[in-house]
């Protein structure tokens, strides 16, 4: 059977062909703001890579933030559903997951069936989410590709305001001003989100084996500080960014959907809101 | 076809009848030579109530929640409090909420804001007496205040010398009612307060104890509506009488024939905290999956009274009659009021440790038949959201599914409503393994 | 001993407290109880032969306590907290207690008696309504509680002889730093603000015996000290806790500022008032921290919406001859968020400018360097038009 996921985040969407267990085509694009439409566009491509057309594909699932705009999905389900089929995927002994993409980061408590057993999200909280790497970057004034290499350089801790990335903005500055060594700076801004990151992840617990996802699993600086922070190894999936389509492929594969249920309610009184 | 009947409440018309009639005397109060009064939700009522003559009083709590259920008018009144005072805007949403109504001029039931004779607070939190503090500074600073002092230690703790301190200040407190208002307190009016204070505490306990029952006669949405009435005037006999003889008998009746405040009810869960007022239909989201919101120590113990007996259950505190007293003169009225909030009022055990909030509400848990917990992590009120997340450690390792979510109860700004929807999807689906019942 | 040098003492005591109190132990065999509120009756400790030390932050992102904390709880008492969790004073810490303080604090403590293994915990119901007689008796007989469970900890009776001893150490402690705060009412205080935050740290730290023989060496130095700076804008600093020294140094080392007072708990507010003595020993206590300037939750009336802390900061400022004032305030403190509004208003009235910063357990210095220079230079500037 062949299936599709289409993973729609903050910033990005995802989008995979398989076909029983095995990828057929994958592709990836910015999501902007009209999300349903990239979506749409960027299934079209992966269909063309795949040398398919949409009736050759038995069942599409959308997960991510924006997931319900996925039109033709046939089902939708929450996005650390996706990251933990994805994941159990990948790497069966996976028991937590931590997903750090543009605008939220997440650890989820996972079961060897890939089902999520609890959660936890950096919430109203830019500093835990790739964002804050992002906005850390521009104020170091390199790609966040090379500020994460050049922190792999440094030897140095410096504690940094890890809750508040106006704060952690203003931070950086202050640091290059008092011309502090950029590698060092770097280091210091993927310890404060691995601290922020680590933090969520220990609501949940640290359970071997740790897995990293999302966008930000592809930096590795944060991946080093990470590491150091949990004090245990951290596993990164190639291709960590497209874990959520994965996860709704295999959701697609076995069936999983929301169903459509007639109301079965019996129609009660209407009570006015908000009454204390 | 729905797996109970359900139906709603005969009396829920009275209940609303009364809450706006208690708003409506605060603000006309003048116009009939009425005093009028603010303080708390917690205040010992019973003692301005028993001054000579009419007298009506405004409860700062349920007032901020008023405001907060309407997200317009909430955001311009915490506008007005963070922008023309000053304050911070992480401080109590429901105290924001009154400050600005008075920085406005203001009452968010019609008019101007009407300004009290007097205010008669208590203080267990870091904010109840600065609220009101702050309250008669932009009043113009010239309306006699009195604070009395709560926090006498945790309910398991509480002896003659703890009694004695609220107590003696309660005695404090009449002096300053009298010397405040030119009016003497009536100890005929005071006995009459605390046995109706008794009724109210006792009967809504009673009411939530039947929630043990499968389905649950009640939902923690409606629950809201009722436990109000408490918290602005338990010792009148209005309020007292809608407990004992309308609510608490017509739920006993809802428990014996089975009808459910949802009709599917597959899943109970445990709350905790204020809910955000403004966003009251995420119960009703839940209640698509047959997700029904059943209890929570913030509902039980806001207004009612519990002990622990010697099972280590947690039930009903005793009514007067159930002790077998009657009140003979102002000393006993005092002394009984103080033991019965010092120590009934189980919502005040968390301010003495997280060890006090875990045991009670793992009791509740258990005792109410809980299959999970929805807690709602609530920046609008330090007091009630204390310990939360050690209490989600605790429920956990009694292997109760927890899920929270962070919001504010009287805060439309700090509440996303469509981004907890979806948590509440993937805890439900997928954790719980629920399948939707209603669409 | 040079006074730089018995400061540098202090600041060691500061950064490395815990070698400190392990040293401590090491010596006299004696137990250490931490406490997280300033309301704690350390005479009564001392009394028993325990050194008090004071729980505080260790100025690092506390990713240990958000598990039992939310990030909406103060920075600083999550810090606190973090410090147990890290295990940071299981080798040495015998007991922990906590007040009625405020519910950040009261949280990490709740945490902290789960979590971390530290063997004896207390809770001291300090009572609010510290301005009613009713408080003063209620607290005696607390007082009377504590020392009772104590003594049944420890095994060993505690004499209305221990009590004075205890009495005197605190009393010796307060007076000694008060002398020393004197000096800073001078046209170019011979000690800076930073170094009297130092001073008051290392107090809540160490055993007050010692730091008194400290402090009676520095009131030695003091008068024939000079300090090679401008000593500026004479500024104030008033909120809740603060031990952030770089903030201290950069408004004091770079912009040519001297906090010449503070009010806050890490500093004045600890020590300002002695214990009268009196036949009734535990009583005596109990006045003194009802009578003592309150922290915010505490400052309210029985009778009216006054405080009565307003006028002594503001008696602090005309005495010290502050020029304006610095309001910190821990994020989300509440305490303090509650009375900042008028207390920016009342000094502002009685001439006092003030500015507001609100403090993590990091703060961005670049960003509040500018804030503060910029202050300096509007009082400067007022100054110069009078």
């Amino acid at each position: 059977m062949i299936v599709a996921g289409i993973d729609v985040g903050g910033k990005n969407v995802h989008a995979i062909i398989a076909k029983n267990g095995t990828i057929l085509a994958k592709a990836e694009a910015p999501s902007g703001i009209k999300k349903a439409e990239a979506a749409e566009q960027l299934y079209e491509e992966v269909l063309k890579q795949a040398g398919l057309k949409r009736e050759d594909v038995a069942r599409v699932v959308a997960t991510g933030s924006s997931g319900q705009r996925v039109t033709f999905a046939d089902g939708v389900i929450p996005d650390a559903a996706a990251d933990a089929r994805g994941v159990i995927k990948l790497i069966p002994s996976a028991r937590t997951v931590i997903d750090v993409g543009a605008e939220e980061g997440r650890a989820i408590k996972v079961s060897p069936e890939g089902k999520v057993l609890d959660f936890a999200i950096n919430e109203k909280c830019a500093a835990g989410t790739g964002t804050f790497v992002d906005t850390m970057a521009r104020a170091l004034e390199m790609p966040v590709e090379e500020m994460a290499k050049l922190s792999l350089q440094s030897t140095r801790s410096i504690p940094m305001n890890a809750q508040c990335a106006v704060f952690g903005e203003s931070e950086v500055v202050s640091l290059i001003h008092q011309k502090m060594p950029k590698h060092d700076i770097a280091r210091a801004v993927h310890d404060a989100i691995a601290g922020r990151i680590s933090s969520v992840a220990r609501i949940v617990g640290l359970e071997d084996d740790i897995v990293m996802v999302g966008g930000v699993a592809k930096n590795v600086g944060f991946v080093e500080s990470l590491r150091r922070d949990i004090g245990a190894g951290v596993k990164v999936p190639d291709d960590p960014e497209y874990i959520g389509a994965l996860g709704a492929a295999a959701a697609a594969a076995a069936g999983v959907l929301e169903e459509k249920v007639e109301a079965k309610v019996v129609e009660k009184e209407v009570v006015e809101e908000g009454e204390a | 076809m729905a797996k109970y009947k359900t139906k709603g409440l005969d009396c829920w018309g009275r209940a609303k009848e009364l809450r706006m009639k208690y708003y409506q005397d605060y603000k006309e109060a003048h116009d009939r030579g009425a005093l009028r009064w603010e303080g708390g939700a917690w205040t010992f009522d019973a003692l301005p109530q028993a001054l000579e003559g009419e007298v009506h009083s405004l409860t700062e709590e349920p007032y901020g929640a008023s405001v907060g259920a309407n997200p317009e008018v909430q955001v311009r009144y915490q506008e007005a409090a963070e922008g023309k005072w000053g304050c911070a805007r992480d401080l109590c949403a429901y105290l924001r909420n009154y400050w600005g109504s008075i920085v406005l001029d203001e009452y968010f039931f019609g008019g101007k804001w009407p300004k009290a004779d007097f205010i008669f607070q208590n203080h267990i939190c870091c904010a109840h007496a600065k609220w009101l503090q702050v309250a008669a500074e932009l009043e113009g600073g010239d309306v006699p205040f009195f604070c009395f002092d709560v926090g006498a230690g945790a309910y398991d703790k509480i002896g003659e010398r703890q009694i004695n301190y609220v107590v003696e200040q309660l005695y404090d407190g009449i002096e300053f009612l009298e010397r405040a208002t030119g009016r003497k307190v009536s100890d005929e009016k005071l006995i009459q307060n605390v046995q109706n204070t008794y009724r109210s505490a006792c009967y809504w306990a009673k009411t939530c104890e039947l929630n043990q029952a499968i389905p649950a006669p009640l939902d923690e949405k409606t629950m809201f509506s009722l436990y109000v009435l408490g918290t602005l005037e338990k010792s009148t006999s209005a309020i007292a009488d809608f407990y004992e003889k309308e609510l608490y008998p017509e739920v006993k009746d809802r428990v014996a024939n089975k009808i459910a405040a949802v009709g599917d009810e597959q899943c109970r869960v445990l709350g905790d905290t204020q809910p955000p007022w403004g966003f009251l239909s995420i119960f009703r989201y839940l209640e698509k999956y047959g997700v029904v919101s059943i209890a929570s120590l913030y509902t039980f113990s806001l207004i009612g009274w519990w002990e622990i007996d010697e099972q280590g259950k947690i039930v009903p505190y005793p009514t007067l009659e159930e002790q077998g007293i009657t009140i003979k003169d102002r000393d006993q009225a005092l002394r009984l009021l103080a033991e019965g909030e010092l120590k009934g009022k189980l919502m005040w055990a968390p301010f003495y440790g997280a060890k006090y909030k875990n045991d009670i509400v793992t009791k509740i848990a258990k005792q109410w038949k809980c299959d999970a917990a929805i807690l709602h992590l609530n920046r609008g009120c330090e007091g009630t959201a204390q310990h939360q997340m050690e209490l989600k450690i605790a429920l956990q390792n009694m292997k109760l599914p927890v899920m929270t979510f962070e919001g504010n109860m009287a805060d439309e700004r700090e509440f996303d409503e469509a981004r907890t929807k979806r948590f509440m999807d993937l805890f439900l689906t997928e954790t719980l393994g629920l399948k939707k019942v209603a669409d | 001993m040079e006074a730089s040098e018995i400061l540098k003492q202090c600041n060691d005591v500061w950064e490395l407290r815990h070698e400190y109190a392990k040293d401590w132990k090491r010596r006299t065999g004696g137990k250490v109880v931490g406490y997280m509120c300033t309301y704690a009756p350390e005479e009564v400790l001392y009394a028993a032969d325990i050194l008090p030390i004071r729980i505080l932050g260790g100025h690092e992102a506390p990713s240990l306590a958000t598990p039992h904390m939310f990030d909406m709880w103060c920075p600083f008492s999550r810090d606190c907290l973090n410090q147990g969790l890290k295990g940071k004073y299981n080798d040495y810490l015998d007991g922990i207690m906590e007040t009625n303080a405020c519910l950040h604090m009261r949280q990490a403590f709740g945490a902290w008696t789960i979590h971390v293994p530290t063997p004896w915990n207390y809770w001291f119901v300090m009572p609010n309504a510290v301005r009613s007689p009713r408080a003063k008796t209620f607290l005696a007989g607390e007082l009377a509680e504590f020392k009772k469970a104590i003594e049944e900890w420890t095994g060993k009776t505690i004499t209305d002889k221990d009590v004075d001893r205890g009495i005197d150490i605190m009393n010796t402690n307060r007076r000694l730093m008060k002398q020393v705060y004197e000096f800073r009412k001078e046209d170019n205080p011979p000690i800076t603000g930073t170094e009297a935050m130092t001073m008051v740290w290392a107090s809540q730290l160490m055993d007050k015996r010692e730091h008194n023989d400290l402090l009676k060496q520095l009131l030695e130095a003091l008068p024939d000290r000079k300090l090679d700076r401008n000593t500026g804008v004479r500024l104030m600093i008033v909120g809740s806790e603060n031990d952030d020294r770089p903030f201290m140094e950069m408004v004091e080392d770079v912009l040519e500022g001297t906090f010449v007072i503070d009010e806050h708990c890490t500093g004045s507010r600890y020590f300002w008032n002695e214990v009268v003595p009196e036949k009734d020993r535990l009583q005596a206590i109990a006045n003194r921290y009802c009578d003592r300037v309150p922290c915010p939750n505490k400052d309210w009336g029985m009778e009216d919406c006054t405080r009565t802390r307003f006028p002594h900061i503001l008696q602090l400022a005309q005495d010290y001859g502050v020029q304006g004032a610095i309001l910190i305030q821990q994020k989300f403190c509440d305490p303090h968020e509650l009375d900042i509004p008028s207390l920016r208003r009342y000094l502002e009235d009685n001439g006092i400018p003030c500015y507001f910063l609100e403090f993590e357990v990091t703060v961005p210095l670049g960003q509040f360097r500018i804030r503060v220079e910029a202050f300096l230079e509007q009082i400067r500037a007022e100054e110069l038009f009078v």
